[in-house]
């Protein structure tokens, strides 16, 4: 049985290439290029959960009490890999918010078939 | 067209007034707890960004360019990758980033769990959020102040 | 103690720096960046050299002396693993960087907002030197994304016109989806194996080859060939390298691809689904994955980006246009080369295309650096790069017009110079394996003649208007213009002891037939 946050996660990731491939608007692609990497994000996360024996496994973090004997702990590393890929994934957002004013400025469009002057 | 240099109106500049030093503090406490609950540098210093994000919605952008040194923040950030830096080459002698400070460090060696412990990572946080904070509000500071191209 | 973490930490350290030296004044910034990669050259030469002399692949690890976990049997830490070809890699990123920097210091005079543009050129050698020396996947994709960002914001430096604005926004869609392959890729290949490290998933893989495991090389060879600009997809590399700066132009032209495209491509094949290793299992009628067809796929691309990128370079009306055609065309010998190393694994010609594949990446990154030097300075002297505006101009810059035959005969691959020895190489290789590859080779080398032929031609031609007050580019352009240049007569006339000496043992340590990458971890396995 596949679990239900792998279908949503590539449910996200299809979304954001159908958004990528299909939208014009430069806003909208910035946000098709997050919605594939949350799509990401989400099945990172989902491997570091894993049921064993049936129990619910608990967050890694120390937080003062000890976690139940027995009950299996979540992957921390996808939760690093995920968090290191969001700090990514905010330096590529603002660079692309920067841009996107700038070409405002120079084509007065936010159409992104109309940025076709390099053509030559 | 709302004039450039508008801010908010008198309720929404009281309630920042009352916010910002409590996000801040709340952002403070992520980047010092890094190490020992969840959060750490890097949601801790938006965490803090967020707070001049609001003073910047609040206050209008004439305030701001006065509270706000652009050169000065960019400084910040280069220090703040510095220290991060030189806390992973504190253990540059066996490898890099070797947690000497944990291992035989004369502080930050405290049992795990305490806030005195786990060796270079508090320095690091703190590297990271000053990091993080300067540089996301050098960055929307710097397109707020985006030149009009309509006028 | 070891000099390795040095190539990292002497462009970092440079790079944070620099906003504190600013604060000196302006001169201090270019001289600084000058200081600091010439440092990192020097370190990136030394451990090149340690690793030849060794001939041993070198694996240092982050955090501990020991990359195997307390108690458990697999590794847990982040480990760079360097053998020869990320080695001479490093060596050539941080030659080309440091001249690309130096030329900068008089190209770049009129600018503003300097500090940031020395900050981000170093942030983009750094993050090509992650590349080519680490050995975990996740730091892999890290790096990859620290020069992916640093290049989108260079394209786009000159953010006042609207070419660098155009090109930017269209290289940073184009690269940041294909980020996004590689990650997807690189998730698919944790959640199946569980581990990070390169070596360690190679024998996972062999282990357990499943559809999950072809799934994940097809997303990372898929968004690897976007990043290295392979021909259906090569539409922002002709856009964005002409828009950037020239310096910049020479770094991304002759490096980005390179270490951000080709070399991931060759190091994940060659590293984690080693194909010495697939048929090896295959041979016991074990699961295995078959790489030839991956390597026809390649062949098949390689072929299409060597015909149309030189094709397209000789319609070109802009110089940097055309080169930037070019640069396609050079990235189709070396897949090719690559290729064909997949396809006849463990054979002569196998290792003679992979030595030809390598020693064209270094040939290429030095020549077109020359080509891009040279088209900054045409830039930075007459104030335009449209050919037809540029006739006449042998008599007024005689030096750059005498670099620009000996770079343009260099990468048509004439004989005394070095592109000859890794296109005959190609060539060879090619021809010993199947003659049409050769002969479709040989199209695109004719193609690139008469595409360069035209502009030699435009240089000599009759004056024009607007060359007639021109003179040379001034000592920090022309310096590392007369290096490259000398470099490629050098390399020209000792280009069989290169080969012999460098490019074989280079090409032998990739190829791993006794998979040498994943035993130098098992020493660590063996022993904790």
């Amino acid at each position: 049985m596949i679990a239900f946050q792998f279908v949503t996660a590539f449910l996200m990731i299809f979304m954001g290439l159908y958004a990528f491939l299909y939208k014009r608007n430069l806003i909208k692609l910035i946000l098709a290029l997050n919605l594939v990497d949350a799509g990401i994000h989400l099945l990172l996360i989902s491997l570091g959960y894993r049921l064993e024996n049936g129990l619910l496994p608990t967050a890694p973090i120390y937080t003062g009490y000890e976690t139940l004997k027995g009950t299996p702990m979540v992957g921390p590393i996808p939760q690093a890999l995920v968090l290191t890929s969001i700090v990514i994934g905010v330096c590529v957002l603002s660079l692309a918010m920067a841009l996107t004013v700038n070409a405002y400025q120079q084509y007065e469009t936010l159409d992104v078939s109309k940025l076709r002057r390099l053509r030559g | 067209m709302r004039p450039q240099n508008s801010d908010m109106g008198l309720i929404v500049k009281t309630m920042a007034r009352a916010t910002i030093p409590l996000i801040g503090i709340f952002g403070a406490y992520v980047i010092v707890h890094g190490h020992i609950t969840p959060g750490g540098g890097f949601q801790g210093g938006a965490t803090i960004a967020g707070a001049g994000v609001l003073f910047l919605v609040a206050f209008g952008l004439s305030e701001a360019k006065e509270k706000i040194n652009k050169n000065f923040y960019s400084v910040l950030e280069g220090i703040g990758g510095l220290v991060f830096l030189t806390a992973g080459m504190l253990g540059l002698g066996v490898v890099f980033f070797y947690n000497v400070l944990w291992h035989k460090g004369p502080v930050f060696n405290g049992e795990a769990g305490t806030l005195l412990s786990a060796g270079y990572l508090p320095i690091m946080n703190l590297a990271v959020g000053l990091k993080v904070y300067t540089g996301l509000v050098s960055a929307l500071f710097a397109i707020a102040l985006f030149r009009r191209w309509k006028k | 103690m070891n000099v390795l973490p040095w190539v990292i930490i002497t462009p970092l350290f440079g790079a944070f720096s620099m906003p504190v030296i600013s604060l000196l004044g302006g001169k201090f910034r270019g001289h600084w960046a000058v200081i600091v990669s010439g440092l990192t050259l020097g370190i990136a030469a030394k451990v090149f050299y340690t690793i030849w002399k060794s001939n041993e692949i070198l694996v240092y690890t982050l955090g501990d002396t020991n990359p195997i976990g307390n108690g458990v049997k697999f590794p847990i830490r982040i480990i760079w693993e360097v053998d020869l070809f990320g080695a001479l890699l490093a060596l050539t990123v941080t030659f080309v960087s440091f001249l690309a920097i130096l030329y900068s210091l008089e190209y770049m005079k009129h600018d503003t907002g300097l500090d940031k543009y020395y900050a981000l050129t170093l942030v983009l050698e750094l993050g090509m030197i992650g590349i080519v020396i680490t050995g975990d996947i996740f730091n892999f994709y890290v790096f990859l994304e620290i020069m992916s960002i640093a290049s989108y914001a260079l394209v786009a430096f000159r953010n006042d016109t609207w070419e660098g604005i155009e090109a930017g926004v269209k290289y940073m869609f184009v690269g940041s989806l294909a980020s996004s392959f590689i990650l997807l890729g690189i998730a698919l290949l944790y959640g199946q194996y569980g581990t990070l490290t390169m070596a360690y998933l190679a024998m996972k893989i062999a282990e357990n080859p499943t559809l999950i495991s072809k799934v994940a090389l097809a997303f990372l060879v898929g968004g690897l060939l976007f990043k290295s600009g392979a021909v259906p997809v090569h539409m922002w590399l002709s856009d964005a390298h002409p828009a950037a700066p020239s310096s910049i132009s020479a770094m991304l032209s002759g490096l980005v691809i390179k270490a951000g495209g080709v070399y991931a491509i060759a190091r994940i094949i060659f590293g984690i689904f080693n194909p010495g290793l697939h048929s090896y299992l295959k041979a016991f009628d074990m699961p295995a994955l078959n790489l030839n067809t991956l390597g026809w796929i390649i062949i098949f691309f390689a072929c299409l980006t060597l015909v149309i990128g030189n094709a397209m370079a000789v319609v070109q009306n802009d110089m940097k246009r055309l080169f930037a055609f070019s640069s396609v065309g050079q990235i189709g010998y070396i897949l090719l080369g690559f290729g064909i190393g997949i396809v006849a694994y463990g054979d002569k010609i196998g290792e003679i295309a992979l030595t030809g594949a390598v020693y064209h990446i270094v040939n290429h990154a030095v020549i077109k650096g020359l080509l891009f030097f040279i088209a900054g300075a045409v830039i930075h002297q007459v104030g335009t790069k449209n050919l037809n505006e540029l006739s006449g101009l042998a008599r007024r810059m005689p030096f750059t017009t005498l670099s620009f035959i000996i770079g343009a005969a260099a990468i048509i691959g004439l004989p005394p110079l070095n592109g000859f020895a890794s296109k005959w190489l190609i060539y060879e290789s090619s021809a010993m394996y199947n003659p049409i590859l050769a002969v479709i080779a040989v199209i695109g080398t004719v193609f690139s003649l008469a595409a360069y032929t035209r502009v030699l031609f435009t240089f000599l031609g009759v004056e024009s208007e607007k060359v007639k007050m021109v003179k040379e580019p001034g000592n920090a352009m022309i310096v590392p213009m007369l290096v490259l240049v000398i470099i490629i007569l050098v390399m020209g006339i000792l280009s069989w002891q290169i080969s012999d000496k460098i490019m074989l043992p280079t090409a032998k340590m990739l190829e791993q037939l006794n998979g040498e990458y994943i035993m130098a971890l098992l020493k660590f396995i063996g022993g904790g």
